[in-house]
């Protein structure tokens, strides 16, 4: 029989790498599937749990009110980063400037300074204290199950991510935007020649992936009762780990290596202490560059 | 510009830039400086120049040999923390330690770097993220070794074979003398063969690679070397302010040394120290207006790549006033003609 307290330590690796996953769901969206590096995606999770929660501290609404202005905070923060510090770098749509490195550097620098000055105002104007969550918001009532100890707030992480993960999947595979969202990221130049408004569809996919990433702000900052503005930094690593292991375009790949990087995070507390618990990430990150360049469910990719 | 233009020998007019910029770090600023004798105004005029020897040792990384790094403040950070065990744990002194930082920088930097150099954009600027988070973990969480959070006061100042050189003219003399000859070291590197071979690791590294460039070695002495100049920086901050704590290398200072990179054009070096006195004195000078500084970074690094894409001095003319002002290159062979960079 195993001992409870790794049944518990497990449980809570995966709730933690629930957390990740919703992360890593619309982090992989944009970045593994359309091919854009995106550095703001940390601070579209962070807009999104400050949206809520001065949502919930001018007026007192429901649950449901609070995650939709958040996935409206969301939506316009993708949109609006789209146009910041990505449009104006795709001024030229010739092949050579499409794949040269400068251009992708360029969007990778200017969304790392977009980040910058997101998190920097949001600093500016909330002060970099944590700000914790009333009370009655907080979704960790606590639920047992056998000799294990769970939240409610577990159920609706998983409940929120399995839904993305079915809802991305049915986007991508069954409908019309989802297949121009394919046929860009498989070749934005071939695309255009037949007939996708490509402009329009990078920046569906920069709404929808923001979207989630601000729903994931805000689960995250109601789960753990504590919002401030570098919270995004470490789950945008994380995600980051997720999407790399997972193979870079496989969403479904980035969930369970999010899973993955959970409980190894959890059980590495039972050994060591917490401050050494995100080095676990930075390994796994570490390990599967150099061993399995390909992540561990994606397809074969040109060079790592 | 056609190309008797670019094969002129031009020894009359050369180093005079040099010259002019020798005077004023060595002469013209320290008047200045006694002048007013302020310790405030020493303290920014020696953080300048640690991020001058800072953005120019990335300018050799990220700019020539064109690899995102975003690690590098952890190798300033592990040069720091060097001068400083060695100084608290072993008496040593300024003298011994600057040097030894650097070497351990650099040895740190081999080590990580040999499984990692195979990487390319994306993937490796990544990995350099990661290094520099698990150096910077390091640094915050091995408290019996580092002090964790707390920090390591440095009791010993700078000094030079038992001469003591702490006094804020001689501080700033130390300093500036320092990171004058590691640019200068910076430059010579930058500007040969050597740098050319690092530019066409940039620009395309199969091509590179067929051409009989070992791109995997380059990029690892690369790696090593601005990782040495890393270290030496962090000596010079230790044992001038006196004071380190991790919270001086973490991942913003990356950004932000990548930032002044950047904003001064990259594979520019005259680009990179200008880049660095912009974002190290221009924050100073909007002090009085509220802790503006990170939020400046941001927006000078948004809008110099939207406006500037090639920086505040690009590469290319950055390479015309080196090739003009340094005399160094572009000479004539016996038979006429020129054949490159010496």
């Amino acid at each position: 029989m195993i001992d409870p307290y790794y049944l518990q330590q497990l449980a809570i690796g995966l709730s933690l790498g629930m957390t990740y996953a919703l992360m890593a769901i619309g982090f992989t969206l944009i970045f593994g599937v359309l091919n854009v590096v995106n550095f703001a995606h940390g601070e579209v999770y962070t807009l999104g749990a400050f949206a809520g929660l001065v949502l919930i501290s001018a007026t007192a609404p429901p649950i449901f009110a609070v995650i939709f202005i958040a996935l409206a905070i969301g939506a316009m923060a993708g949109f609006s980063l789209e146009r910041i510090a990505f449009k104006p770098f795709r001024r030229f749509t010739d092949e050579a400037s499409l794949k040269s490195r400068a251009m992708r550097e360029s969007t990778l620098l200017s969304s790392l300074a977009v980040s910058i000055v997101v998190r920097e105002a949001l600093e500016i104007v909330f002060g970099s204290q944590m700000r914790s969550v009333p009370f009655e918001y907080l979704i960790n009532t606590p639920v047992r199950i056998g000799p294990v100890i769970l939240v409610t707030g577990d159920f609706i992480i998983f409940g929120v991510a399995a839904a993305m993960l079915i809802g991305l999947q049915y986007l991508l595979t069954r409908t019309r935007i989802g297949l121009s969202i394919r046929a860009v990221s498989n070749n934005p130049l071939g695309a255009k020649y037949v007939g996708i408004d490509t402009d329009r569809t990078i920046i569906m996919t920069f709404v929808v992936g923001s979207m989630m990433g601000a729903a994931a702000g805000i689960l995250t900052g109601l789960y753990y009762g504590a919002i401030f503005p570098a919270m995004g930094f470490v789950p945008g690593i994380k995600a980051f780990v997720a999407m790399v292991m997972g193979g870079l375009s496989s969403i479904p790949g980035a969930v369970i290596c999010a899973l993955i990087l959970g409980i190894s995070e959890s059980m590495a507390t039972t050994f060591v202490s917490s401050g050494w618990s995100d080095m676990v990430a930075y390994g796994f990150l570490i390990l599967t560059l150099i061993f399995f360049p390909n992540g561990l469910f994606g397809a074969r990719r040109e060079r790592v | 510009m056609n190309v008797s233009d670019l094969s002129a020998p031009r020894r009359g007019q050369g180093a005079l830039i040099p010259l002019l910029l020798a005077l004023l770090v060595f002469v013209g600023l320290p008047a200045v400086l006694a002048g007013f004798d302020r310790g405030y105004f020493y303290q920014i005029a020696n953080l300048a120049l640690i991020f001058i020897l800072l953005s120019a040792s990335m300018h050799l990384v990220t700019g020539v040999a064109g690899l995102l790094h975003l690690g590098h403040a952890a190798f300033y950070g592990v040069g720091a923390y060097t001068a400083a065990l060695l100084s608290t744990k072993f008496g040593l002194g300024f003298t011994v330690t600057l040097p030894l930082s650097g070497l351990v920088a650099a040895l740190i930097a081999f080590l990580v770097a040999l499984p990692t150099m195979r990487l390319v954009s994306i993937y490796f600027a990544v990995a350099t993220l990661a290094i520099g988070q698990m150096l910077y973990l390091v640094m915050l969480n091995w408290v019996e070794f580092t002090k964790g959070p707390n920090g390591i006061i440095v009791t010993k100042g700078l000094e030079l074979f038992g001469f003591s050189l702490s006094g804020r003219l001689a501080t700033y003399y130390t300093v500036a003398t320092v990171v004058a000859l590691c640019v200068l070291a910076i430059g010579r590197l930058s500007h040969s063969y050597y740098g050319n071979a690092l530019r066409s690791i940039r620009e395309d590294d199969q091509c590179a690679d067929a051409m009989g460039v070992s791109t995997a070695r380059l990029k690892l002495e690369a790696f090593t070397l601005s990782a040495f100049f890393a270290g030496v920086a962090g000596s010079l901050w230790a044992h001038m302010t006196g004071y380190i704590s991790p919270g001086d290398f973490k991942f913003s200072e990356s950004i932000l040394i990548l930032a002044m990179v950047v904003v001064g054009g990259l594979g520019s070096l005259p680009g990179a120290v200008i880049g660095a006195l912009l974002l190290i004195l221009l924050p100073e000078g909007l002090r009085a207006f509220g802790d503006f500084r990170n939020i400046m970074v941001g927006l000078v690094m948004f809008l110099s790549i939207l406006l500037l894409p090639k920086g505040l001095l690009g590469e290319v003319s950055a390479l015309q006033l080196a090739r003009r002002q340094l005399g160094a290159a572009w000479r004539n062979t016996v038979k006429g003609e020129g054949i490159g960079w010496r």
